[in-house]
C-alpha cells in the first residue's frame, strides 16, 4: 500500500498504487434538484453501449430514488453497514476508507452483488420516507421526502476497481482520467465488481468479462459531452475537467462549482476513492442524510445554491446548452458565455429568458388562449 | 496405549503399506508419466486404470492478494500418459456442486496444470512463475466444457426466464448470419471483438497460457492443448492434453503443479487451491 493524498477527505490515505494524477481529469456535475427521473439518460446510454448479449441487465447509467431505491439492491447500505459508523471532524475524515478497512487477503472492503440484486432497477421508485400528511411538503427540508440520484461511473482518482484487479486489466487514462476495463485482457474474476463501492462495474455472462461506463470517451476525445449528458431533458448535467483544489480556476465551470462555490459534492467521499462526479444536493432532504451521502458541507452548499448570485445563477444556466464540453466560462451582464480553452467564444446564453405577455383572448383568430401545451 | 501393544499395530501398518506399493493403484510420491502408444482422450478410458495415481494435497493460494482465506478442495488425484510427443494429465477431484456457468457472483469450476517452460536448475516460483522464468499452464474450465458440449450462446441458457425485446443485430435490415449482422453483434461485445479468449463461444474447453509471476497470465502464442471434462456423482474428472513439456524426456525429470477452482466458493483467478511443485518423471518405454 502507498500513501496518497485525497483532498475530499482532507488527509493522506492508503491506496494500492502511488499517487499518479492524470494531466486532466474528467469530471461532472449533476444538479439533483432538476432531475425528474425520466430515465432518458439511462436509455441514451443503454442504446449506445449496452444493447448486446450479456448486457441485458447492465445500466452503466441509472437513476434511483433515495432513500429506498437502489441498483443493485442496497449497494450503498451494505457497504455502509460493513464499514460501520465513522467520524468526520472539521472537514477531515477520521474514519477508515474502504482501502484501510480491507479484510485480510483483500485489497479493498467490498461485497459482490448476486445476480438477483440487479433484478429490480426501479425498486423504491418514488417511495417517500413516510406518509405525506396534508401540507407536509410545504416545509424545507420536507418532513417526508425522496430525491432522484442519477449515477454513472465516478471515474475515481483512486478507483477501487483498478486497485482490486489482480492482473492490471483496468487502467486510468493519463490524458483524461477516464477509467476503463481492457476488454482484451480481462479474465472475468469479478474482483472489480466486488471492490467498486458504487457497483458500477458489471459482469457480462456471455463474454465472461467485466464492463463499465466509458464516459463516452470517443465523444469526449472530440470535445463532446457523453450521451447521458446531452440527452438529459432536465439539463441537470455538465461534463468537463476538474483541477486539484490548489490549482482551481474560477473560469473553469467545474472548478467554480466544486472548489470556489463548493455547492457540488462527491458521492460517499468517505469511501476514499475521490470520485469525480459531483452532486448539487437536493434542497428539500434532511442534512443528516445528505451529509452521510455527500460528506460535510451540504447545508452550506444548499444555502449558496438557494441564494445564488448572478455568477452562480449564470453558470447554472449553461447546463445542457450545448453538446460541447465547455472548458471555460464568464458572465457579461445578463449574458453567460461558454468559451473554448483558448478563450474564444463557444456560445452565449441569456440569464433570463425574455417574457412576453399576451392577452387572454386572441382577437385575430377569435379564440381564447390557454396555458395548456 | 502401552508401547508393547502399539508395536503389532505399527508392524501391520508397515506390511500394509508395502503391499499397496506393489499395486499399480497405490499412490505414487511423484507424478509418473506412463508411456503408451496411444493417448486416451476420454476421462473414462480404461487405459487410465493401469496408470499410477499421485494424490496431490491442495493448499490455499495465500501468497498474493487477492488471497483465498478458507480452504475448499482438499486434494486432486493425478494420472499421466505420454506417447512421446504429447502428454495427457487426468485430474479428478471431489466437488459437491456442479458450477459450469458464469454470471454475476457465480463462478465456474476449473483446474489447471502448470510446468516450467525451460529446464533449469533453479525452478520458477510455483505460484505462477516469476520474471524471466516462464511457466506454461493448461487451463480447463467447466463453463467452456458446457459450451463445447452444446450449450447455446444465448442469454436464455444462463437465465431461462429472460425476456429480451430486441438486439440491434436482429434488425430486419441485417440478413441472418450475414457479415453485417455479425459485425453489429460485435459492436456490443467488445471482448469478442478484441479476440479475448475468455469471451467464447468455445471450440475447446482448455486454453494454453504462460505466466511470469502473479498477474502476468497471458494466452500462449500458439496453443495446441485440448481436453475434456466429465461430471461424476462425486466431482469432476478432466483430461488435459498438451505438447511434451521441456525436459520431460526419457532421462529427464521436471516439475509440475496443479490448481483447482471451486466455483461455488467464489474461486477465480488468484483465489484457488493449489499445489507446490511436484516431481514429474517420464517412465521409460517398456
Amino acid at each position: 500500500m502507498a500513501r496518497v493524498h485525497n483532498w475530499q477527505i482532507g488527509r493522506e490515505m492508503s491506496y494500492w498504487y502511488p499517487e499518479s494524477r492524470p494531466s486532466r481529469q474528467f469530471a461532472a456535475i449533476f444538479d439533483i434538484n432538476k432531475c425528474i427521473a425520466c430515465q432518458t439518460c439511462t436509455l441514451a446510454c443503454k442504446t449506445t453501449w449496452t444493447s448486446g448479449r450479456g448486457q441485458e441487465y447492465m445500466l452503466w447509467n441509472n437513476v434511483e430514488s433515495k432513500p429506498y431505491g437502489f441498483y443493485p439492491l442496497a449497494w450503498d447500505l451494505k457497504l455502509l453497514k460493513e464499514l460501520g459508523p465513522q467520524e468526520w471532524k472539521e472537514g477531515t475524515y477520521e474514519g477508515r476508507t474502504i482501502f484501510e478497512a480491507a479484510r485480510p487477503g483483500e485489497r479493498a472492503l467490498g461485497w459482490r452483488p448476486d445476480d438477483i440484486d440487479y433484478a429490480n432497477p426501479n425498486v423504491g421508485e418514488d417511495d417517500c420516507v413516510g406518509q405525506v400528511e396534508n401540507g407536509a411538503g410545504l416545509e424545507v427540508p420536507h418532513l417526508n421526502w425522496f430525491f432522484y440520484l442519477a449515477r454513472i461511473c465516478n471515474h475515481c482518482t483512486y478507483p477501487a476497481c483498478l486497485a482490486s484487479c489482480p492482473r492490471g486489466s483496468i487502467y486510468k487514462r493519463p490524458e483524461d482520467g477516464i477509467v476503463l476495463v481492457d476488454q482484451g485482457r480481462c479474465r472475468g474474476y469479478q474482483e472489480c465488481v466486488k471492490a467498486c463501492p458504487y457497483k458500477k462495474v458489471f459482469f457480462n455472462p456471455m463474454t465472461g468479462t467485466s464492463e463499465k461506463c466509458i464516459a463516452c470517451f470517443p465523444k469526449f476525445e472530440q470535445g463532446l459531452q457523453p450521451q447521458c449528458f446531452v440527452n438529459c431533458i432536465g439539463k441537470i448535467r455538465m461534463a468537463g475537467w476538474i483541477s486539484p483544489p490548489d490549482k482551481a480556476r474560477p473560469d473553469n465551470p467545474i472548478d467554480y462549482l466544486v472548489h470556489i462555490k463548493k455547492i457540488a459534492k462527491p458521492l460517499f467521499p468517505q469511501f476514499g476513492l475521490e470520485p469525480n462526479v459531483y452532486y448539487i444536493p437536493p434542497i428539500h432532504a434532511p442534512s443528516s442524510f445528505l451529509n452521510q451521502m455527500f460528506g460535510p458541507g451540504t447545508e452550506a452548499a444548499i444555502k449558496a445554491y438557494r441564494n445564488a448570485d448572478d455568477d452562480l445563477a449564470g453558470l447554472l444556466a449553461l447546463f445542457g446548452c450545448t453538446e460541447k464540453v465547455m472548458p471555460r466560462w464568464k458572465r457579461q451582464g445578463d449574458m453567460v458565455i461558454a468559451m473554448e480553452e483558448n478563450g474564444s467564444e463557444m456560445l452565449r446564453v441569456p440569464m433570463r429568458e425574455p417574457v412576453h405577455i399576451r392577452p387572454a383572448f386572441d382577437i385575430r383568430h377569435g379564440v381564447t388562449r390557454t396555458n395548456c401545451p | 496405549m502401552k508401547k508393547s501393544s502399539l508395536l503389532p499395530v505399527l508392524l501391520a501398518a508397515v506390511v500394509l503399506v508395502a503391499a499397496c506399493q506393489k499395486s499399480t493403484h497405490a499412490p505414487s510420491p511423484d507424478v509418473r508419466v506412463v508411456s503408451r502408444t496411444s493417448l486416451p482422450a476420454d476421462p473414462n478410458d480404461p487405459a487410465w486404470s493401469t496408470v499410477p495415481v499421485h494424490v496431490a494435497p491442495l493448499v490455499l493460494q495465500d501468497m498474493v492478494e487477492p488471497r483465498l482465506i478458507q480452504a475448499s478442495t482438499a486434494q486432486v488425484e493425478v494420472r499421466a500418459i505420454s506417447d512421446g510427443s504429447r502428454v495427457v494429465f487426468r485430474l479428478s477431484w471431489a466437488d459437491g456442486t456442479k458450477d459450469d456457468s458464469v454470471r454475476p457472483a457465480h463462478f465456474s469450476d476449473a483446474c489447471a496444470v502448470q510446468l516450467p517452460a525451460k529446464v533449469q536448475t533453479d525452478v520458477p516460483a510455483p505460484q505462477m512463475g516469476e520474471a524471466g522464468k516462464t511457466v506454461e499452464i493448461t487451463y480447463w474450465k467447466a463453463s467452456w466444457q458446457a459450451s463445447v458440449d452444446g450449450r447455446k450462446d444465448t442469454i436464455k441458457e444462463v437465465y431461462p426466464g429472460a425476456a429480451v425485446d430486441h438486439y440491434p443485430f436482429e434488425a430486419a435490415s441485417l440478413p441472418t448470419d450475414s457479415d453485417a449482422q455479425k459485425e453489429m453483434a460485435l459492436r456490443y461485445s467488445p471482448a469478442r471483438a478484441l479476440g479475448n479468449t475468455m469471451a467464447g463461444p468455445r471450440k475447446k474447453p482448455v486454453e494454453d497460457l504462460i505466466a511470469e509471476g502473479p498477474g502476468s497470465l497471458t494466452p500462449a502464442p500458439a496453443g495446441t492443448s485440448d481436453g475434456k471434462g466429465l461430471r461424476t456423482e462425486k466431482g469432476w474428472v478432466v483430461v488435459l492434453s498438451r505438447a511434451m513439456p521441456a525436459g520431460l524426456n526419457s532421462s529427464g525429470r521436471s516439475q509440475v503443479a496443479f490448481a483447482v477452482w471451486e466455483g461455488s466458493h467464489e474461486e477465480a483467478g488468484a483465489r484457488k487451491m493449489r499445489t507446490g511443485w511436484v516431481p514429474v518423471v517420464l517412465e521409460k518405454k517398456s
